[in-house]
């Protein structure tokens, strides 16, 4: 049974993307995770395909996937830039993506190439418009 | 979900397109492209493949060749080919005989999760194993529908900037000894089977595929348009114009 919109964990401090995605940005890097309502949709996380360090991918571009009992969800990069960091600790434990989205369960970091594209993001309100949209 | 799932009536016109025994590869090119036209809205409407394949391995994302219990020097003598692709899971066989459904839906205007979706999928299989007899069923811990332990149905889903592709393969005649040459989706002490296996007695792919549009169609609730692959976009701008004349 999927979550109410109402019951949904939505924190003030990421932007978001329209797939789904979370960005926070902790000094000059951006921690990069899937939100509650997409981790929810999906059901439990059993594998993310992770990028190498130092890969660089454009805004949009695929960088991995996420891979539930359901299906596989390919993930895409809220801004352009350089993958600096990856949670290793997601390969043995997956499900952290379900139990804590926008802490333990982060997935990447990024160094971006154009940090105005992060202004780009949408707040809590937008993303919860469009949430309501989809309803 | 299932209130949700099964009493939808929204009459959703979806382009239907039966196909006969397809390359894997090709059918997989057809697949991208109608996803990367609905992604980019040049196609607004979903689409439905149905077709069976010529006989062939896939590997999902996680999918090594571990599942694999021959050489691949032996499957080469064979013919039959190996494909890395994108769906969830990990080896599997396709074959004449094997009914595939790949529906391109874009899952956020259908307003399904999933998890609601992959069971709507098995629902289609389920309803229609039970139109000829065999009593299957879901298994919590596996995607797919079962008889006792063995796999009738396969699900393998994909989701691209929320348009899931990839489906359902469903089997009824194919021959099933290409799956001991494997541990099917990974999954050891676990048997296949098909209608044919399951009833000791030929079914025909005509009256499965009769079937399974006929659920496809009440379990989504979807209007099917049966089309040719040719004319499928422009049947797609049609239904666009249509619509927007509404």
């Amino acid at each position: 049974m999927s979550k109410e919109i109402s019951e949904l964990n939505l924190p003030d401090d990421v932007k978001y993307t329209d797939d789904h995605e979370w960005a926070r940005l902790e000094g000059e890097n951006l921690k990069v995770g899937l939100t509650d309502y997409a981790q929810d949709q999906l059901g439990e996380i059993v594998f993310v395909e992770m990028p190498e360090l130092g890969d660089t991918f454009e805004k949009k571009e695929e960088f991995g996937s996420l891979e539930s009992v359901k299906a596989v969800s390919e993930m895409y990069m809220p801004v352009g830039g350089e993958i600096v960091s990856i949670n290793e600790e997601l390969s043995d434990a997956p499900e952290l993506v379900n139990e804590d989205p926008y802490g333990k369960g982060w997935i990447i970091e990024v160094k971006p190439g154009d940090p105005a594209e992060l202004d780009l993001l949408m707040n809590k309100d937008a993303y919860l418009e469009m949430l309501k949209g989809l309803e | 979900m299932e209130s949700l799932l099964y009493t939808s009536s929204s009459g959703r016109q979806c382009l239907y397109v039966e196909l006969p025994i397809t390359d894997y590869r090709e059918a997989l090119e057809l697949q991208r492209s109608i996803v990367a036209a609905r992604n980019n809205h040049t196609l607004d409407c979903d689409v439905i493949l149905i077709l069976e394949h010529s006989a062939v391995f896939t590997l999902g994302r996680r999918g090594g060749l571990d599942n694999l219990t021959v050489s691949e020097t032996f499957l080469e003598k064979k013919g039959i080919p190996v494909v890395h692709v994108e769906r969830g899971g990990d080896i599997t066989y396709h074959g004449p005989g094997q009914l595939i459904g790949y529906p391109i839906i874009d899952l956020r205007t259908l307003r399904l999760s999933v998890t609601d979706y992959v069971s709507g999928l098995e629902e289609i299989m389920l309803r229609t194993a039970a139109d000829f007899g065999v009593a299957a069923e879901r298994n919590p811990k596996n995607r797919g529908i079962w008889v006792g332990n063995s796999k009738l149905g396969s699900i393998g889903i994909s989701i691209r900037h929320g348009v899931a592709f990839h489906g359902f393969a469903f089997n009824v005649n194919i021959f099933l000894e290409p799956f001991c040459w494997i541990n099917p989706c990974g999954l050891k002490e676990v048997g296949i089977t098909s209608l044919s296996k399951a009833l000791s007695r030929t079914i025909s792919m005509r009256q499965v595929r009769r079937r399974i549009r006929h659920h496809l169609s009440a379990v989504f609730g979807f209007d099917l348009v049966p089309i040719k692959v040719a004319d499928l976009q422009d049947a797609a701008k049609k239904l666009v114009l249509q619509a927007a004349m509404k």
